[in-house]
């Protein structure tokens, strides 16, 4: 840490390091506890659990060791071999959908329009109320006999069909239709975040060298809302994977079990059934679905900044 | 940066953008229609509608009448037990995630980019993983049971999101700032007032509103570490559906909903203010 | 509990260790009681049940769970980690053995036993409650899960009068709804208990000694047994006759159209028959009829929700476990508590001819008096009655696959179920 300390200080002694080291000893303390804190909250708790699927626990955790048979409990159920594609198909879909509309709903709000307070409410609210309730609300729109369909039957449009909550082969869209809508207003507020720090000196720069609207967001805008993608892009990422009371309170994981996502196989083998071991390894499973995906844009990342170094 | 005269592309901008956000709010119109029908009406006619009779009832019901185990208050002292735990926690993990995302992007240490990859991989982990760890560190501390013990794990899980918001937004500051900053001898907290704070507002709306809403809309820890009292308004708001030989109060249930979203609502409304361009200019030079 | 009554009890402790064992029953009664109780029909009989202990001199502190049971399991089992689980608390079928395995039970066999309630309740239920031989929890109330409604406009529209009693009679009545213009003769919720419940309702109503031997002894010759093949196969009809919009959605979600006869009949717990009238409906809107049963002799598939009594060295709390007890055993108290809620007292001598008491109830009572002289009375699989909750769920997840889609055969549904066993047990 104490590298930190401004260059040109060669000739330091001990004692004005120590003294050096005092002086920022508040600073030390703000960037370090919380973070370390944090850290470990996340070391332990993984490790823990990865600990806990390896033993026979059922109600509690119990020290023991069994070695892969909740791994091969959890990945011979259908539950589970569900959960697997599922996460895929509606990861996939979510995570690019969500982003893209958001950053479409953030470059509409951004052409100084009128009402752009009450608009931008209106795209956030869906994270004010409980997921459980809105869940609930979604599974009544979806439904043929009481929403959409029956909406547009009513109208005169008699043969329109929308039933993909009861298609088992087609219910996890249902599930990527209110989780955009959920989420997406997030994804745009981090855009406009990030759209609304880019310097506005620049921008008029742009604009008196006669550069047109759609040239400045493709050269100027957008490139520098990267850091801001990543975040959308991670934000959703763990929004698919972490989704669970929209799913239950929408699908309960059905029609009969076409709609289950990981989340919901590590909850319902930990506490509603009483596998504490099965659902952790369940939770470990998880995890490594994540790096197998994290991983190799972490190894791009590296080989990018390599050559950029290089160069 | 652009005139704003009336062009054919505004009105197809308008438009636009105004289809989007009625799509967007027909949830909320089912729900608020609910909050006007009595259970009865909605399970004789569809549980989506037009009010027959305006119930307004249920508005005062689920503020301060319906009755959760011997207490009839309605939603009112859960209302209060979520503000007690959600601005607090808000509050503190905004600050530390700015400040550490501060750190780990322009102020740079050893070792910073190890500790920000394990944080990150801290949102990741599902709420559910964490429920049985989280039971024995609130005993180990003897927080079992307290509102201060919620406020702890939601700080300490929250700083993953508030890091890597603020963090990420950071990374698009110019190193250069800094470095003149630190040149002029001005060091980590002036830095941080002088020059990041004013340009974080849009970032630091941004993630009081995710934590505001996640911290407000939280189940599983508030229903699991809390008793009787002490619950938060979720737990209320799930209370109304849970019954076997009722009919859930769809009514009254998605009046709650509607007040127990207001203080959410109110941050959105109330932060837009801080969502403005240009607020480099001047503060840099 | 807060850091304060902690510390209270940690004093209660050393005044029991201190004290000699008379001072325990001049102790207050006090009793700390978790359940999922909060609002509506359950809230008020539980609270009820509360102000009684309040009148016998007792303090009563009850923290409902809201939501799921798993919530309240997840609460349950974060008390006990932090080595301070209530008095008592709901818990209920084969969970109350599993989980009397992992903290220390009160015994409650001389309680019982001075209240002579061992034979006023059913062997079988008698037995979930009673892990290797010994009371630690007491029942409070009984719901039937095989009652069949009858829309009562659907009837007419059939011209029916009769419900019908064996599973040919209701397919008869079905096909007949269908023909007279019932758009669909079944009408149900779509969660995954109630496509359990259609289950249970279907296999015990065909033959209980199968059931007994597959759902809930796990017999493997009777799980892969032709009467489990049978019950998927009449599953499978009843299936087609439901709406498919119902996936998901709770059952109350339909009842406008079953009691306008859209929907023929419903296979419900008894508690539908509250739930009816809490929504505005008329007892003249719909008929209550047992489950079809094909041996002719009523067939009981029994849910009941149960109190469970964790140790406590607190004379205080100790005190409001018996006060607890004695009350939950008190044919008064299930009255009253059965009356609020719409179940049967769990106690079979009680007298249902007051007019505190719906015509549903008193049949419902007679049909377990019935079932249980006939050993016909079994316990209900979707209600986690017959199997501890993971083996259950192994279970529904096919029963629930098998009722949404139409491509898995009975035979493959058989294989399924019996290897869902397996991997759970």
């Amino acid at each position: 840490m104490s590298r930190a300390a401004p260059a040109g200080t060669e000739t330091t002694t001990v004692a004005r390091r120590l003294s050096d080291a005092l002086r920022r000893l508040p600073e030390h303390v703000v960037i370090w506890v919380p973070l370390l804190v944090t850290a470990a909250h996340i070391v332990t708790f993984s490790v823990w659990t990865i600990w806990v699927s390896f033993t026979p626990s059922t109600l509690m955790p119990v020290s023991g060791w069994v070695g892969l048979r909740n791994y091969n409990a959890i990945l011979s159920t259908r539950n589970w071999q569900t959960a697997f594609d599922n996460i895929f198909l509606f990861g996939g879909t979510f995570v690019v959908l969500s982003a893209a509309i958001g950053l479409f709903l953030a470059i509409l709000l951004d052409q100084r329009i009128r009402g752009e307070n009450v608009l931008r409410s209106i795209f956030l609210y869906p994270l004010a109320l409980s997921f459980v309730v809105t869940g609930t609300v979604w599974s009544w729109l979806l439904n043929p006999g009481l929403g959409v369909q029956k909406f547009v039957n009513v109208l005169g449009w008699t043969t329109f069909r929308f039933d993909w909550l009861l298609d088992k082969d087609k219910a996890i869209w249902t599930i990527v239709i209110a989780a955009i809508w959920q989420s997406a207003g997030f994804a745009m507020a981090l855009f406009l975040a990030g759209l609304r720090s880019v310097d506005g000196d620049l921008l008029k720069a742009a604009q008196i060298d006669g550069a047109g609207p759609v040239r400045i967001y493709r050269r100027i805008i957008i490139p520098s809302l990267w850091p801001i993608l990543i975040t959308v892009v991670v934000i959703q990422l763990q929004f698919a994977i972490t989704t669970f009371d929209l799913v239950r309170a929408l699908t309960g994981g059905g029609p009969g079990i076409a709609t289950m996502l990981p989340a919901l196989v590590v909850y319902d083998f930990m506490f509603q059934r009483g596998h504490i071991g099965r659902g952790a390894a369940a939770a470990v499973l998880m995890l490594l679905i994540l790096l197998s995906v994290l991983l190799p844009y972490w190894a791009w990342r590296y080989v990018q900044s390599r050559r950029v170094a290089n160069a | 940066m652009r005139e704003a005269s009336v062009t054919p592309s505004r009105v197809l901008v308008y438009a636009t953008v105004w289809l989007i956000a009625a799509v967007y709010l027909i949830p909320f119109v089912v729900v608020l229609l609910n909050s006007l029908r009595s259970a009865e009406e909605i399970a004789q006619t569809s549980m989506i509608g037009w009010p027959k009779q305006w119930a307004w009832s249920n508005y005062a019901n689920a503020w301060g009448q319906f009755c959760i185990a011997q207490t009839c208050s309605g939603i009112k002292p859960y209302m209060l037990n979520s503000a007690l735990v959600t601005i607090p926690a808000t509050i503190i993990s905004t600050l530390l995630g700015a400040v550490a995302g501060f750190a780990i992007s322009l102020w740079r240490f050893r070792g910073d980019r190890w500790i920000f990859g394990i944080i990150a991989i801290g949102i990741f982990l599902p709420q559910q993983m964490r429920l049985l760890p989280w039971t024995v560190v609130l005993r180990d501390m003897g927080l079992t049971n307290t509102l201060t013990g919620l406020v702890m794990i939601h700080c300490i899980q929250g700083m993953s999101f508030t890091t890597l918001f603020c963090r990420n937004y950071y990374t698009a500051i110019p190193q250069e700032l800094i470095k003149a900053a630190r040149i002029d001898g001005a060091g980590f907290f002036r830095t941080f007032w002088r020059i990041i704070l004013p340009l974080s507002p849009p970032i630091l709306i941004v993630t009081a509103i995710w934590q505001f809403t996640h911290i407000w809309n939280e189940f599983l820890y508030g229903v699991t570490f809390t008793t009787g009292q002490q619950q938060p308004v979720t737990a209320a708001l799930i209370a109304l559906t849970a019954a076997v030989a009722d009919i859930p109060q769809y009514g009254v249930q998605n009046a709650a909903v509607i007040i127990a979203a207001l203080p959410t609502l109110l941050v959105y409304l109330f932060g837009g203010r801080y969502f403005v361009r240009g607020l480099t200019a001047g503060s840099v030079k | 509990m807060t850091k304060m009554s902690r510390r209270k009890m940690l004093a209660g402790t050393a005044g029991v260790i201190g004290a000699p064992s008379i001072a325990l029953a001049q102790a207050k009664p006090r009793l700390t009681i978790i359940s999922q109780w909060s609002a509506g029909s359950d809230g008020a009989a539980i609270t009820a049940l509360g102000k009684k202990f309040e009148e016998k001199g007792g303090t009563w502190q009850h923290s409902p769970v809201p939501g799921f049971t798993t919530d309240m399991m997840n609460k349950l089992r974060a008390q006990i980690i932090a080595g301070d689980p209530p008095a008592c608390s709901q818990l209920k079928g084969p969970e109350i053995a599993a989980w009397s395995k992992i903290a220390p039970t009160r015994g409650l066999d001389e309680i019982v036993a001075a209240a002579g309630y061992e034979k006023a309740v059913a062997p079988d239920l008698a037995k979930l409650h009673k892990p290797e031989g010994k009371w630690v929890a007491l029942p409070i109330q009984i719901y039937s899960t095989n009652m069949l409604f009858l829309s009562k406009r659907a009837m007419d529209m059939a011209k029916a009068e009769k419900a019908p009693t064996t599973w040919a009679e209701f397919n008869a009545l079905a096909e007949k709804m269908k023909a007279a213009g019932v758009a669909h003769p079944i009408g149900n919720g779509g969660t995954r208990a109630d496509d359990g419940q259609k289950f249970e309702a279907v296999f015990a109503g065909i033959s209980p000694t199968a059931y007994r031997a597959a759902a809930m002894n796990l017999d493997d010759k009777a799980l892969k047994g032709p009467e489990t093949k049978a019950a998927f196969a009449q599953l499978r009809k009843i299936a087609g006759w439901m709406d498919p919009n119902t996936a998901a959605q709770h059952f109350s979600t339909n009842l406008k159209r079953f009691v306008a006869g859209e929907m023929g009949m419903m296979l419900q717990g008894g508690w539908a028959q509250g739930v009816l009238l809490n929504a505005g409906f008329k007892l003249d809107d719909f008929i209550i009829a047992p489950g079809p049963s094909d041996n002719g002799k009523p067939v009981f598939t029994l849910n009941a929700d149960a109190f469970i009594f964790w140790q406590s060295k607190n004379a205080e709390l100790q005190a409001g476990q018996k006060l607890m007890a004695e009350l939950v055993m008190d044919p008064a108290i299930q009255t009253a508590f059965s009356q609020t809620t719409g179940s049967i007292p769990v106690r079979t001598d009680v007298d249902l001819s007051g007019p505190g008491w719906s015509d549903g109830q008193r049949l419902t009572a007679k049909l377990l008096k019935d079932a249980v002289a006939g050993n016909q009375a079994v316990l209900s699989l979707a209600h986690n009655m017959a199997q501890q909750n993971g083996i259950t769920a192994g279970m529904i997840d096919v029963i629930t696959e098998f009722v949404k889609n139409k491509d898995v055969t009975p035979d493959q549904a058989v294989e399924r179920l019996a290897k869902a066993v397996d991997t759970n047990r």
